[in-house]
């Protein structure tokens, strides 16, 4: 019996049990962003694997159906972009210009202020990609020699920040413009970010949305660079 | 359906492949993005059973990286050691990249609408 807590089924069932639970509470918070719904889901199951003293290595190893989706995941988010090309078009110079000051900004103070606390490259590899969908930023991270878990917990966090201060924020600085308002959420937190703006206002979720994918390609292709030359 | 899972998947495997052969520490499947990109500039067609199936994926991305994220059970040491450094450093970033986004969206915004109206 107990050779279950060994199996992808056992694993797999217990975690799609656990999302949808989370998802349930999730949508009770009217998606609040500390209701992330893999913030309920992820602790839940970290217990889980405690209480059972199963090892993490086994846990992976059975849940594998799941993260192997990640990669066509994150190929196909080239189509989204390229439905938004008419847009792209349209706003070049802001975008490019916005996007090249965010993915520089997001990588360099992450990166900077953590370095400061004296933190080693394993963990300065984990924030680096902070501010791009997670897939991207867990993948980037072990290219980089970081820990992917660690990057997710820090891209859901940045998420969970940025959705939460983003209005507040733009309110204060008198940015009205909705496409900045939601390009600047998208490129700082990802799918939460966008998320969030959705909530806002549509063209802001359009931008948010443009933002994020936009964001994950350049900080890609820019820590790659850096990986290259460092 | 299953058409529209292989272009994903040979866009992947596309990725990886000029991943090892050109040895950038780029991922992947994000090369494979940047390929299934440039695929649809070059055959240009209506694809709905693409759409559906990225937006099904994506739709649910958040599961998919929840066996990655229950890695943090490892992380201990460095959680409990840099903690509060991940902390601060995270919600720096992501409020000061906002910011700084939105700023230059604004300014750039204002700068190029009248240059692209008189294009037109």
């Amino acid at each position: 019996m107990t050779d279950l807590l060994t199996t992808s089924i056992f694993w797999l069932s217990v975690t799609l049990v656990a999302f949808e639970t989370a998802d349930v509470v999730s949508r009770r918070s009217g998606r609040h962003p500390l209701c992330h719904t893999v913030l309920l889901a992820t602790p839940a199951l970290i217990a889980l694997l405690l209480a059972t003293r199963t090892a993490y290595p086994v846990y992976v190893n059975a849940t594998q159906a799941l993260s192997f989706l990640l990669g066509p995941a994150v190929v196909g988010l080239a189509v989204p972009v390229w439905r938004q090309r008419a847009l792209i078009r349209r706003q070049a110079f802001p975008i490019a210009l916005a996007l090249a000051a965010g993915t520089a900004t997001a990588i360099v103070s992450a990166v900077g202020v953590l370095w400061l606390f004296g933190a080693p490259r394993a963990v300065l590899a984990s924030i680096a990609p902070r501010a791009v969908t997670t897939p991207v930023a867990m993948a980037m991270a072990s290219q980089l020699g970081g820990a992917p878990a660690l990057a997710a917990a820090i891209v859901l966090f940045a998420g969970v920040v940025g959705a939460m201060t983003a209005t507040p924020l733009f309110d204060r600085m008198k940015i009205r413009d909705y496409r900045a308002r939601g390009f600047a959420v998208g490129v700082s937190a990802h799918g939460i970010g966008t998320a969030r703006a959705f909530q806002v206002d549509s063209t802001a979720g359009a931008f948010a949305g443009l933002g994020m994918a936009l964001n994950a390609v350049a900080t890609a292709a820019l820590l790659s660079l850096l990986a290259l030359l460092i | 359906m299953i058409g529209a899972l292989a272009l994903l998947f040979v866009c992947q495997l596309a990725g990886e492949a000029v991943l090892r052969l050109a040895g950038l520490p780029l991922p992947g499947s994000v090369i494979g993005m940047l390929l299934l990109f440039g695929w649809l500039a070059l055959v240009e067609k209506e694809r709905p059973t693409l759409e559906a199936v990225s937006a099904w994926l994506t739709a649910h991305l958040s599961i998919m990286f929840v066996p990655a994220a229950v890695g943090l059970i490892d992380q201990g040491p460095a959680l409990s050691r840099y903690g509060v450094g991940l902390v601060v450093a995270t919600a720096l970033s992501t409020v000061l990249t906002m910011a700084v986004t939105a700023l230059v969206f604004r300014w750039a915004a204002r700068r190029g609408e009248p240059l692209q109206d008189a294009g037109a």
